[in-house]
């Protein structure tokens, strides 16, 4: 009998994503045109950003060239995390293996066909991020076909390459730790990885760069951007295959692209040769791990005494999600991305040239006073996407528990909501408050501020809801794949418009209220009224989405089955 | 104790279930079999309020599921045919974290999760994570959880699934004591032998219809009423094969 050959064994995930694309082409059709907008403007970016590269006649074409590099390096580095938790994944935790494993299948042919998986569940990033810039480059060096040829001709071996070394550590990591503490690691390395990556791009200030001066600061470390372009790195190979094809300087692009394949070519078998040779012995010890919990954890001893205060459903669902919480790494490493965030945001308005007493500092601080608003809500709403809308599909298979217990649907909305509207409150507030100090706004202002964003945050919690009811995902486990789903995409740009349109209503009555603080005049009776209607409109909006994202999540619950 | 009135469930075209009428007893231990897809998970989840039927309803205690879900519910112990559970806690959190469900706590519930984690052989494991279990133990975590509360009914579907023989003996024993003690018991099983044993009154479900129900010599009249059927023996499989008209290979 013959093995199965390989399109067998990938039939099922194809035939899943085809079935998927029939079914939801609404869906196809709405991300189709997210990417495509997301496409232009990086396309946009990069071509402006290479077209001025141009301009700069002595370094220029070094600097054009150092970017490319910086490119292949920083997808390098990504891929290579990427292929790393993929691989943990495909390899030793999807279930479908251990069907693979049973069958009368090579384990040549598991490792060709997990293998594959893993370069199409990882390299897909490079496609959306790469293929703009790559773009821009040959259309502002006018290159002919041979470039466009070449940069699929070099991309197909630069992905394999990080795809064999994210097979190869996996494999190494089952073999000493168990795979659940592996992904774990796994998970939070990643995060931690993402939140010091933006503090980092943050803290060095790239707003100096708009003055011709700091530019030059920036071209300067692009000159010295050294190290990573050494000659024994796939990402200098790559970049070496495209420069010539570009016509930026003459080069060896079959040498290079020779070193490439060649690499490629060794990387992969040694993926193969490795897993064929011990992928029974991995896998075996990547089932195992048994975790006890301890006996006496802190939360167990602080959870009761902050959940005291609220009503015995309520208590009950923040003990258990809390409790969750912070044993499920994919959940917990999320606070480290929210603790950039928030680091970032503070650091924002205390680097805000609002001190020189000049007149056009004054009026950014009452423009950054007033977006900051907005800016508050923002921030509260990509926690939320992140915390609330996942919540209801986290309930998982599990939701049977909730529905089969004398608990109403609307006590259970109730304990959701408070669970995840207090934390996010006292958030919001707090940034307002402490960012509105840095501004020095008047405090009845700041008042004002703290009530529509007690509003807004409302709406955002209960449209959370509402979507994550919507948008299930039961089987899935973990929280940031959730809110990365069609579903919390559409949640952040409805959350987007509720802002946006909250921030509307009030920009009038608010600039009344700088502008009679400015001018120390009282306001006319009429105006008065006017500032009061806006209030109100704004709190009837945000109320009203409130209960309807309220009766959206009852009716979607009601419905929903584990 | 337990009451369906014209019970149905249709999903566009396709009838789950199709007018379905039964009304079993307090204390009775009641078995519902049936061919696969013959709509008895689809009548359990309507039975415990977590599916919402077309039309009927169903009566628990003195309380409409539709009408007052919560009381209802309030009654009812429910054992579901895939133990999925809260994975990051440990069965001793579960178990309190479902009491808590059901208004139980204190040193009550501590007491009754201690004696539940005894007697289904989970105290060794009661401070593990839920995720380290095997399919057996979850379902027997399951079925205590569902015990927690001390209900007067209680409706499993497919308990035994998973079970090694020693938890399945143990469950029998203790539907039968839980019986003995007046608690009505409905119980969905394939385990034809298990119906046998433990079940006052059986009732068979095809296609979405009860095509009969009765204590076992009942069915074994109703079976031998059947003239198109070679005759069998009276095991409950027989009785179930020719009832069900699956004696034509169908499996």
């Amino acid at each position: 009998m013959s093995a199965p050959s390989l399109r067998i064994l990938l039939a099922p995930r194809m035939l899943a994503a085809r079935t998927a694309l029939r079914r939801s082409r609404t869906k196809v059709a709405i991300l189709t045109l997210v990417t495509a907008a997301f496409w232009a403007a990086s396309f946009a970016f990069f071509e402006r950003t290479l077209a001025y590269f141009q301009t700069i006649t002595a370094l220029g074409p070094m600097l054009t060239q150092r970017l490319l590099v910086m490119l292949f390096v920083s997808f390098f580095a990504v891929l290579l995390i990427s292929n790393v938790v993929t691989a943990l994944t495909t390899f030793y935790l999807a279930p479908e293996v251990r069907l693979l494993l049973a069958a009368p299948v090579p384990p040549r042919r598991i490792h060709d066909a997990r293998f594959v998986e893993t370069v199409v569940a990882s390299s897909w990033m490079v496609l959306l991020f790469g293929l703009p810039a790559f773009l821009a480059y040959g259309v502002v060096y006018q290159a002919g076909p041979l470039f466009y040829l070449g940069t699929v001709a070099t991309l197909l071996p630069f992905l394999l390459i990080p795809a064999a070394i994210g097979v190869l550590v996996t494999t190494a990591l089952v073999l000493v730790f168990p795979a659940r503490r592996a992904r774990d690691a796994l998970v939070v390395a990643t995060v931690a990885l993402a939140a010091i990556g933006y503090l980092t791009l943050r803290l060095v200030r790239p707003e100096r760069l708009a003055s011709p001066s700091d530019l030059a600061g920036f071209a300067a470390f692009l000159a010295a951007f050294e190290a990573p372009a050494s000659p024994y790195l796939p990402t200098t190979w790559a970049a070496e295959v495209l420069i010539p094809l570009l016509g930026a300087r003459p080069g060896e692009p079959l040498f290079f692209f020779g070193l490439l394949v060649t690499t490629a070519g060794v990387c992969y078998l040694a993926s193969a040769s490795v897993v064929q040779r011990i992928f029974l012995t991995a896998w075996s010890r990547a089932q195992e791990g048994r975790t006890r919990a301890r006996r006496k954890p802190l939360l167990g001893v602080l959870l009761p005494r902050l959940s005291r205060p609220l009503p015995r459903i309520p208590a009950l669902l923040l003990t258990k999600d809390v409790t969750v919480f912070f044993r499920d790494a994919s959940q917990w490493s999320q606070l480290l991305l929210l603790g950039a965030l928030v680091v970032v945001y503070v650091y924002n308005f205390s680097v805000l040239p609002i001190d020189d007493g000049t007149p056009l500092a004054t009026t950014l601080r009452d423009v950054v006073a007033f977006c900051n608003l907005g800016l508050a809500a923002f921030v509260t709403a990509s926690v939320a996407v992140r915390f609330v809308y996942p919540s209801i599909s986290l309930e998982g298979r599990a939701w049977w528990m909730l529905r089969s217990a004398p608990v109403s649907l609307p006590t259970l909305w109730w304990s959701k909501f408070l669970v995840a509207f207090l934390p996010l409150t006292v958030l919001g507030e707090v940034l307002i408050v402490v960012t509105n100090r840095y501004l020095g706004v008047a405090p009845g202002l700041t008042l004002v501020f703290m009530a529509t964003l007690l509003l807004v945050v409302a709406a955002i919690v209960s449209l959370g809801l509402a979507f994550g009811a919507a948008y299930p995902r039961l089987d899935s486990t973990n929280a940031a794949q959730i809110a990365t789903g069609f579903g919390g995409v559409i949640y952040m740009v409805t959350c987007l418009g509720l802002i946006a349109a909250v921030i509307a209503i009030e920009a009038w009555p608010v600039a009344r209220l700088f502008w009679r603080r400015v001018g120390a005049s009282p306001l006319a009776p009429v105006e008065r009224t006017l500032v009061a209607l806006a209030f109100g409109l704004a709190f009837v909006l945000t109320a009203t989405i409130t209960e309807v994202g309220r009766r959206s999540a009852l009716r979607s619950l009601a419905a929903l089955q584990p | 104790m337990i009451r369906c009135v014209a019970l149905r469930k249709t999903y566009g075209s396709v009838v789950a279930v199709d007018d379905l009428d039964l009304e079993i007893a307090a204390g009775e231990v009641f078995g519902f079999i049936g061919p696969n897809g013959a709509g008895k998970t689809t009548t359990i989840k309507m039975m415990v309020g977590i599916l919402a039927p077309t039309s009927g309803t169903v009566i628990l205690g003195d309380y409409d599921i539709r009408e007052a879900p919560e009381a209802a519910k309030a009654l009812t112990g429910y054992v579901p045919d895939q133990p999925a559970l809260y994975d990051k806690l440990t069965g001793i959190e579960f178990l309190r974290f479902v009491g808590g469900l059901y208004g139980v706590s204190g040193d009550v519930l501590d007491e009754r999760c201690h004696d539940l984690l005894e007697e289904f052989g989970l105290v060794d494991r009661a401070f593990e994570l839920i995720e380290t279990y095997s399919h057996g133990m979850k379902q027997r975590l399951t079925i205590a959880a569902a015990l927690v509360h001390r209900p007067r009914i209680l409706i499993l579907d497919e308990p035994m699934v998973g079970m090694d023989p020693q938890g399945a003996l143990a469950l029998r024993r203790l539907l039968s004591a839980l019986a003995a003690s007046g608690v009505t018991i409905f119980l969905s099983t394939h385990s034809l032998a298990v119906a046998e044993e433990l079940c006052d009154r059986i009732a068979v479900l095809d296609g979405g219809r009860i095509v009969v129900v009765g204590s076992l010599a009942e069915l074994r009249e109703r079976a031998a009423e059947r003239p198109d059927l070679e005759p069998f023996d009276s095991s409950l499989e027989a009785v179930f094969l020719s009832l069900t008209g699956t004696t034509g290979g169908r499996t």
